[in-house]
């Protein structure tokens, strides 16, 4: 962790308190936590379906740190499970999206783990790859042209996201009209079976920014400071009018694509267990012990904390009624008009 | 012109003959006329639309010279005027896909200025942006994938294509793969009437080479042994197993998009005129009487030549039959099979 490194000059924050660093480590926790239970509620035959983040929890707690709650607007990809809870989706809201039940946001009709919330300025979340971001820009641009200041648009991806027509198309007409908006490539080398050396020949992605007039950056994505540090300067920088940037975050798909993928058909079990040593959650736990942030028994009080309220949340949200056959209609128009009666 | 060298006065032809530089010359005089001849039969009401090309024509001489005739593909966009005379396809042809008779190679189907020649290695072209480039890296790949050597594809498209998504994924794809692959771009600052500050916030779209992990190179398009030069290079990678490359010709569109359109509406006149001072088709002609590759009379019999040419295909296209209605179904599928009939 460059974090880590740092040590004998002293402990990097970026200005962040203990209770915030604590707070980014709970995140971490949770996503962990909760991506597992996704896992494991499929496996049991209780729910469909589930996507994978392990790996992504340094670069999405950090960069939810930095997402002004009640002005920003985030448009994430699928596998941002951490950044929704990092920026105050619930786990129960999580849950309630995996079993699909009629109180969730999108009353049980997105898939799971596509969640949204107009209360935090979150975006559904759309399944095709790259889809959201021409409507991201859209929203940036919206706020450029109601004059509106301090906002800004923080938006993910991952690498495989990038071969796409929508990603070139959006970097440059963000570039044009100088849009308040970061791009933030969550890069853990996997488009789903795909390598990065076959999903690019330039590996770096953000040395793309560049070639749009943009300036670019890139992060240790197993680093939560850092990626607090390089996101909040660029959405800083966004809020103030000085257009967009493209951050690459480093990072790496420890699970299979989705519960219904296995990765054994398409990568080594040496080559994961090789990149395990850089697993964001025990490394951030060995930092914040190291530097007295938190005790091995604080640690230990805040993982059981965050699986008592992941049980409570599955418990809960399991108990929930499936949406009524009645309701297919609505939600389709405003108001229950329904054109087509 | 910046193949002269200013300190020795001597000319830099990148091992062009007189006769190469002189058919180069000759191309883009017979570019001019034919582009001329588009928007006058436009207006005498004879044709429904063609397509200005003025100010290409050194960029496109020049790319032609350094297309292998008979092994090389050529995926272009429709102000290719220049590029598909010098790869050999006839003013005769040209009147024929404008006036849009029978005999035309696609039958008189296609939009005016959209040709297409299975003789030429000329790929038929695509009204829309960006969307003849899958299928030039298709043609790359099936190169590659072949195992032919000594083949490339050049694929050209103005400024406003490299907004498309097809551009991004054509570029990328071509790299990951190292295709034979050389992206042209004829930058004349305007896509239709938008300007190239509105279109790019990174005007040099050269630059964007870096982030495919390939090769970048701008060139003066006005000038046209500079862009024999470059795309030759680029061309010559491409052919040897070196992979695809970006290459960047500067140039300027004089007339309005397409006989449809006015772009007095969207630029000055004063504007045009300045920009006028570097008119390739001028600039050339006095580089090569400069360094007595051609004299003032051998430019007179030329020019009247080009003339004659472009006469007598516009009267010989004329007077051929429009594509009969009973023809409607032809030229759809190979031979006279027509699955929708029983």
């Amino acid at each position: 962790m460059s974090t880590r490194k740092s040590e004998l000059l002293g402990f990097e924050r970026h200005g962040l308190t203990d209770e915030q660093l604590i707070a980014i480590f709970r995140t971490m926790l949770m996503q962990r936590t909760l991506e597992n239970r996704g896992f494991q509620l499929n496996r049991q035959g209780k729910i469909p379906f589930a996507s994978a983040s392990e790996g992504h929890e340094g670069v999405q707690a950090g960069a939810a740190m930095a997402f002004a709650r009640g002005k920003d607007i985030l448009v994430p990809y699928y596998r941002d499970l951490g950044l929704a809870l990092g920026i105050g989706l619930t786990p129960y809201e999580v849950l309630l999206s995996l079993f699909a039940r009629a109180a969730d946001h999108s009353a049980g009709r997105q898939f799971p783990h596509h969640y949204a919330s107009r209360r935090l300025g979150l975006q559904t979340i759309s399944s095709v790859i790259a889809a959201q971001l021409p409507h991201a820009v859209g929203a940036a641009y919206a706020i450029k042209f109601r004059g509106e200041e301090g906002r800004a648009v923080l938006t993910t991806f991952g690498d495989g996201a990038t071969s796409e027509g929508e990603w070139h198309e959006s970097l440059n007409f963000a570039a044009v009209h100088r849009l308040p908006i970061v791009f933030l490539c969550e890069n853990n080398e996997w488009a789903i079976s795909t390598p990065l050396a076959l999903q690019m020949a330039q590996p770096d992605v953000h040395k793309r920014a560049s070639g749009y007039g943009l300036p670019g950056a890139v992060v240790n994505g197993m680093d939560p400071i850092a990626c607090y540090a390089v996101i909040g300067e660029a959405l800083r920088r966004a809020r103030s009018g000085d257009g967009p940037t493209l951050v690459e975050a480093k990072c790496y798909r420890f699970l299979s694509h989705t519960t219904d993928d296995d990765d054994r058909t398409y990568r080594s079990r040496d080559e994961v267990t090789a990149r395990r040593k850089d697993d964001p959650v025990p490394c951030f736990e060995r930092l914040l012990v190291e530097h007295a942030i938190l005790t091995p028994e604080g640690a230990e009080a805040l993982k059981r904390s965050v699986l008592e309220e992941a049980n409570d949340a599955t418990d809960r949200a399991e108990t929930m009624a499936y949406p009524a056959a009645g309701d297919l209609y609505a939600r389709v128009h405003a108001d229950g008009w329904e054109p087509w009666l | 012109m910046a193949s002269t060298d200013i300190a020795t006065g001597t000319l830099e032809r990148h091992g062009l003959s007189d006769d190469q530089l002189r058919a180069i010359f000759r191309n883009m005089l017979l570019q001019r006329q034919l582009d001329n001849r588009g928007f006058q039969l436009n207006r005498q009401g004879k044709v429904p639309f063609a397509l200005g090309s003025e100010g290409h024509e050194a960029l496109q001489a020049g790319a032609a010279m350094a297309f292998n005739r008979g092994l090389d593909v050529l995926a272009p966009y429709y102000r290719d005027l220049g590029l598909c005379l010098g790869i050999g396809l006839s003013p005769y042809e040209i009147l024929l896909s404008i006036f849009a008779r029978a005999s035309d190679h696609n039958g008189g189907r296609q939009f005016p200025n959209h040709y297409s020649s299975k003789a030429a290695g000329l790929m038929s072209f695509s009204s829309i942006l960006a969307a003849h480039l899958p299928h030039a890296v298709g043609a790359a790949y099936a190169i590659k994938y072949r195992g032919e050597t000594g083949r490339a594809v050049l694929a050209t498209c103005g400024d406003g294509t490299t907004s498309e998504g097809e551009w991004h994924e054509s570029m990328n794809f071509a790299s990951i793969h190292k295709l034979p692959f050389v992206m042209l771009v004829e930058n004349n600052e305007w896509a239709i009437s938008t300007p190239l500050a509105k279109q790019m916030a990174e005007p040099q779209i050269w630059k964007r080479a870096a982030g495919y992990g390939m090769p970048g190179r701008r060139f003066n398009g006005f000038d046209p042994i500079e862009t024999y030069a470059a795309v030759k290079e680029a061309m010559d990678r491409a052919r040897s197993g070196g992979g695809p490359t970006l290459v960047e010709g500067t140039c300027y569109r004089y007339l309005a998009h397409s006989t449809d359109d006015n772009d007095m509406t969207y630029r000055t006149r004063e504007m045009v005129a300045e920009r006028r001072k570097q008119d390739p088709v001028p600039a050339f002609e006095a580089v090569l009487i400069e360094h007595g590759i051609v004299t003032a009379g051998d430019v007179a019999a030329m020019r009247k030549s080009v003339l004659d040419e472009t006469n007598e295909a516009t009267d010989t296209a004329e007077m051929q039959p429009y594509p009969q209605p009973s023809d409607l179904y032809t030229n759809i599928y190979e031979g006279a099979w027509q699955p929708w009939q029983s």
